[in-house]
């Protein structure tokens, strides 16, 4: 976690005479523990008056070696770890570790499983978004478009609360299937949910679009070119921002989603507005899927019989899916044990966060926080 | 790129359709492969519509070049250090999104001496995530332009995802007592109503340490065989 050295020059403290006088870089530290950077990331800015030309993110603020730990759990123990990976969006945490499980097994859930599974999916990216396009619009000054935002989430967090029994570390996910059936009155109640967020999502949307202020400070900045968005790795919205029609729920499709046709958004601008849009059209898109898998839930039962010591055979996997900012992949390697051998987790925040630099170079100071929320990371599954 | 315009495709799949991807394009990807003569080993179609392949670990620049330049293998998706306990491996999880291919390439490293050449200079991508499996697992990327720790600090000894890094520290025992001395300790006489570092086993088979002050009851006894490191097996 130490700061390159490579932008300090040797200067000169004192020079005879006025015309000896010039500017020099300054080294400016923003974070860990800074509001705009969304957990604990540190950037290292060298400035040259307002303009940024180097950016040294640091991380690891958070490591919690979540890989270490899940090689010394049962198969079942590790589901709850991979709720403090991306604590914004633990379902789809979870759904990528246990569909890496099955995958090894070769089982395969029960179809009402899978219908639940793509429900709290895309309520879950729906709760991840409002955080994500809050917090942004927060860090640009707008101050109403939170309560708003956090007013919808939390509705998703009641709903999880009555079926899995917590609101962020949710641990619903079993390999084989999901922990509960739903308890009486919850599609009711999700029914309910779907039509006041139908509308308050409109009035987030009036709030936004044509605001000269937030488009001034979004369109045209942070541009991502499309090769280069693929050539680093991005994945999620800030891909499908730069125009690039790449969702892992259409062209992977898993679980549900092979059954579900998902038109995912995609914007060609490539820069910050483009990206907070394809988060907005998400949204929209993501209450469309649970309406259309509440309207053809199947019924039958919710979990396959799975011993609770599991030992998936001999052998290697990967797996992944499109969590809320891009590719969720776990890697995992089985000896036959109780435990896993190796669990990698390939986090789309960590992947993302490497572009930063890259887009920061010749921007004004002001447009850090722009850009930085624009990318909308997380950093527990930044530093895991 | 046609992807760029691409529509998205009505997935109409029954919901017999086992886990693994379309086999079309996986025998695509195969033959595409062998068209490399002499380049790789052979192809293995793994769960989930992905190729894994091995790779020689001279090789491995010379192919992912012609993997991006020539089959279109433009993302590097993730970079993954194994411990395979008597030697390292690393394995690299490549995307074609025009073909939407997925492969798996293997590199098995040298015992003793974990070096690879860094695919930096192929996919950008590959900077954070070759710094993290060397944080990680000391694997060392020849030609990586920023080779150093990322996610731990930079005064971190060892490489906790190697099988031979325990997860807890050893307790120390030679801080046990305050009012014996060692060997009373250590035999196990004088123990009772004495501030000390007990060490307890978990259902995990880590240690879990207790510090001085904390009220012990009953069953916190000493291990068996206090100072020398223990199996880290599991029970």
């Amino acid at each position: 976690m130490a700061i390159d050295q490579g932008n300090q020059q040797d200067t000169h403290l004192y020079i005879e005479g006025a015309e000896g006088l010039r500017s020099e870089e300054m080294v400016l530290n923003m974070g860990p523990q800074h509001p705009s950077t969304h957990g604990v990331l540190r950037l290292v800015l060298t400035l040259d008056g307002e303009t940024v030309v180097h950016c040294t993110p640091v991380i690891g603020y958070l490591h919690r070696g979540i890989e270490k730990i899940l090689e010394n759990r049962p198969y079942m123990g590790g589901i709850r770890y991979m709720d403090n990976s991306d604590y914004l969006s633990p379902m789809l945490n979870e759904t990528a570790y246990v569909g890496a499980v099955e995958q090894l097994m070769g089982l395969e859930p029960p179809r009402r499983a899978q219908y639940i599974r793509l429900m709290t999916n895309e309520m879950q990216r729906i709760a991840s978004h409002m955080v994500a396009i809050g917090t942004y619009l927060l860090d640009l000054g707008a101050m109403t478009p939170i309560l708003y935002c956090f007013r919808d989430r939390e509705g998703i967090l009641d709903l999880f609360e009555a079926l899995g029994g917590s609101r962020f570390n949710v641990n619903y996910m079993r390999i084989g299937g999901v922990l509960h059936d739903f308890p009486p009155g919850w599609l009711h109640r999700l029914e309910q949910w779907c039509r006041t967020f139908d509308q308050s999502l409109k009035e987030l949307e009036d709030l936004v679009t044509g605001n000269e202020i937030f488009e001034a400070r979004t369109q045209g900045v942070g541009y991502i070119d499309p090769q280069q968005a693929i050539a680093y790795g991005l994945t999620g919205p800030n891909l499908r921002g730069s125009g690039i029609n790449f969702d892992l729920r259409v062209d992977r499709p898993y679980m549900a989603y092979r059954e579900v046709s998902v038109n995912p958004a995609v914007r060609q601008e490539g820069d910050a507005f483009a990206r907070f849009r394809v988060r907005l059209d998400e949204c929209y898109e993501s209450l469309r899927l649970i309406r259309v898998a509440m309207d053809t839930l199947p019924g039958g039962p919710i979990s396959t019989r799975t011993p609770i010591a599991l030992r998936p055979p001999r052998g290697e996997t990967y797996f992944a899916v499109e969590s809320s900012k891009g590719e969720q992949g776990i890697y995992l390697i089985s000896d036959g044990s109780e435990y896993p051998y190796r669990a990698k987790i390939r986090g789309p925040s960590f992947v993302n966060l490497q572009i930063l630099p890259e887009l920061l170079r010749g921007h004004k100071m002001g447009d850090v926080v722009a850009i930085l929320g624009s990318i909308d990371l997380v950093l527990g599954e930044v530093d895991r | 790129m046609d992807i760029v315009s691409r529509a998205a495709q009505p997935g109409g799949a029954s919901a017999k359709l086992p886990l693994a991807f379309q086999p079309d394009h996986i025998a695509e990807l195969t033959r595409a492969l062998h068209s490399l003569d002499g380049l790789v080993g052979h192809p293995v179609l793994m769960g989930g519509g992905v190729v894994g392949i091995e790779v020689d670990r001279a090789k491995l620049v010379q192919f992912c070049r012609v993997l991006r330049d020539e089959l279109g293998f433009e993302m590097l998706s993730s970079v993954s250090g194994v411990d395979m306990r008597d030697h390292l491996e690393t394995v690299y999880h490549i995307r074609s999104l025009a073909h939407n291919w997925l492969l798996q390439i293997k590199v098995k490293l040298m015992p003793g001496n974990p070096q690879v050449d860094s695919l930096v200079g192929i996919w950008p991508a590959a900077n954070w995530l070759e710094r993290e499996t060397y944080d990680l697992f000391g694997i060392i990327f020849t030609g990586h332009p920023d080779l150093r720790r990322i996610l731990l600090d930079d005064e971190f000894e060892g490489y906790p995802l190697l099988k031979s890094f325990h997860p807890t520290p050893m307790t120390v025992h030679d801080r046990a007592t305050t009012q014996v001395t060692p060997e009373e300790a250590l035999s196990g006489e004088a123990q009772r109503g004495v501030e000390r570092v007990v060490s307890k086993r978990l259902g995990q088979g880590t240690l879990e340490r207790l510090h001085p002050g904390t009220p012990t009851f009953g069953h916190a006894h000493y291990p068996e065989q206090p100072g020398v490191p223990e199996d880290e097996g599991v029970d």
